[in-house]
């Protein structure tokens, strides 16, 4: 298989990985769209307060900056940023009816990546023995809580991906 | 009850024997010493079966087909009663084939119902109602072993399809895919697939539009045409390359082709045509550098070249 010289990772590998962080961001900007338009609910600025009080995590990718990139450290945290934000979405459900099937592919796309990743750090042989676990999902008192807490936990997503992507094409540049 | 059919089989293979009894109680009252049991298939008389009056008083007729070649038929047991015959008890008959194996199974993923699509051909008629069943599970590497089971994919009665949802797919990862199919005289399986969802995407054709000219857009030189054009929507976060046909409306000429053109393009000069000529175009695309179908072709744009 094709290794790309800036990485040991298979090109494939982050072609695909790639073409997922696209697809994700494009699920992510929909459900954005959806909650602007339905509800209103269209600048994450406007609820920073609320996020305070909801206590939302951030995944960081410190191990994926271009002045200290660390492989295995980065596969890792892009995975677990993964999971998290998977966590995220799961604790979005109910969001409401019109909301549910974009909810649901934008779950299933990180999934995938999230799986895609996991396996290639087995084969890597840097994964550890168990997956991580995403941790305490927040509590919506509301529904207005969970779409809010939906624009802020996809608007922190879209930041993640753009730094995954950016570190991705990194890797595969020919 | 007076009396009653009981058929060890029955569905046989077409052409196989086939044994049916009829068994009239010792308390039907129509019955008497002399009664003679008689057997209809469908609405003829059959002559043979042989009757016997058993020790507890029961009268039993038995009755085979060596060679049975009706694919459906209606057996009565009927009784001489008066100057006519009574219809005790009736049974249906089959006989058909095992399934032969599925082939040709093949797949797609639709990106606009996000699901995998996958078709066979479920060979020659059984005459016998049978069942197909789309398996597979979730796999790494090339399938040998299993990960993650799969929901049975049911298709609709008749149909040789059936769509496995999105819910139930990893798009990147390896899937083992084969087709049961299943009736009463056996079970036959396909071969199977080994794939992996996203790299057997079948995109929609993209739009490939006329470039009018305009401020920004000067016209286009004698021989040549201007265009631009935009892969599918739901696809835009797919890698791909495109290609061009075009011919000449009039005469016979065959399509020229303009290969690996990119997803995407506002602007496209093509070149090298015959002046004040009219052309039909065409494009289509495919996932790439990873693998994927070709879409269809687009609908055809018509355009005329500028005179020299």
């Amino acid at each position: 298989t094709a290794l790309s010289p800036a990485s040991s990772l298979p090109r494939s590998f982050l072609l695909k990985c790639l073409e997922q962080v696209r697809k994700i961001q494009a699920d992510g900007a929909e459900l954005q769209e959806r909650l602007c338009a339905t509800h209103k609910l269209c600048h994450p600025q406007e609820l920073v307060l609320l996020g305070h009080s909801l206590g939302l995590p951030q995944a960081s990718l410190s191990s994926c900056s271009s002045q200290a990139l660390q492989l295995t450290g980065c596969l890792s945290q892009l995975h677990g940023g993964l999971v998290l934000y998977r966590g995220l979405l799961q604790a979005l459900a109910g969001i409401s009816p019109e909301l549910a099937p974009t909810l649901d592919i934008l779950q299933l796309d990180v999934t995938d990546l999230a799986t895609n990743i996991w396996l290639q750090m087995e084969d890597l042989r840097s994964a550890p023995a168990s997956q991580p676990t995403p941790g305490t999902a927040p509590t919506f008192a509301s529904a207005f809580q969970r779409r809010a807490g939906g624009v802020l936990v996809v608007s922190k997503l879209q930041s993640f991906l753009e730094l995954a992507y950016r570190v991705l094409r990194y890797l595969a540049e020919p | 009850e007076c009396g009653y059919i009981s058929l060890p089989a029955p569905i046989v293979r077409l052409g196989d024997p086939i044994t049916a009894s009829c068994i009239i109680n010792q308390n039907c009252t129509k019955l008497g010493p002399e009664s003679q049991i008689r057997w209809k298939l469908e609405t003829e008389l059959q002559p043979g079966g042989r009757q016997q009056h058993l020790p507890n008083g029961t009268l039993q007729s038995t009755i085979t087909f060596p060679h049975f070649n009706h694919s459906r038929a209606l057996l009565s047991c009927c009784l001489h009663w008066g100057n006519g015959l009574q219809i005790l008890d009736q049974a249906e008959l089959q006989a058909g084939y095992p399934p032969t194996t599925p082939h040709n199974l093949s797949c797609l993923l639709n990106l606009t119902t996000n699901s995998l699509m996958c078709q066979w051909e479920p060979g020659p008629n059984t005459h016998l109602s049978t069942h197909f069943t789309l398996k597979s599970f979730k796999s790494r590497g090339s399938c040998q072993t299993q990960e993650d089971s799969i929901p049975d994919c049911v298709p609709e009665d008749g149909q040789k399809h059936c769509s496995i949802p999105r819910k139930h797919l990893q798009l990147y990862q390896n899937m083992s895919i084969w087709v049961q199919a299943k009736n009463a005289l056996g079970t036959s399986t396909s071969s199977k697939l080994c794939l992996v969802p996203m790299d057997v995407v079948k995109l929609e054709p993209p739009t490939l539009w006329a470039l009018e000219p305009s401020p920004e857009v000067a016209p286009a030189q004698p021989g040549c045409l201007r265009l631009h054009w935009e892969t599918w929507k739901p696809s835009l976060h797919i890698e791909q390359k495109c290609e061009l046909r075009h011919q000449p409306q009039r005469g016979e000429s065959s399509w020229n082709l303009v290969g690996a053109l990119p997803s995407r393009s506002l602007q496209y000069e093509l070149c090298g045509l015959l002046p004040s000529t009219a052309y039909t175009l065409q494009m289509r695309c495919t996932r790439w550098p990873l693998p994927g179908h070709w879409s269809d072709w687009s609908p055809r744009l018509e355009l005329t070249t500028a005179q020299r």
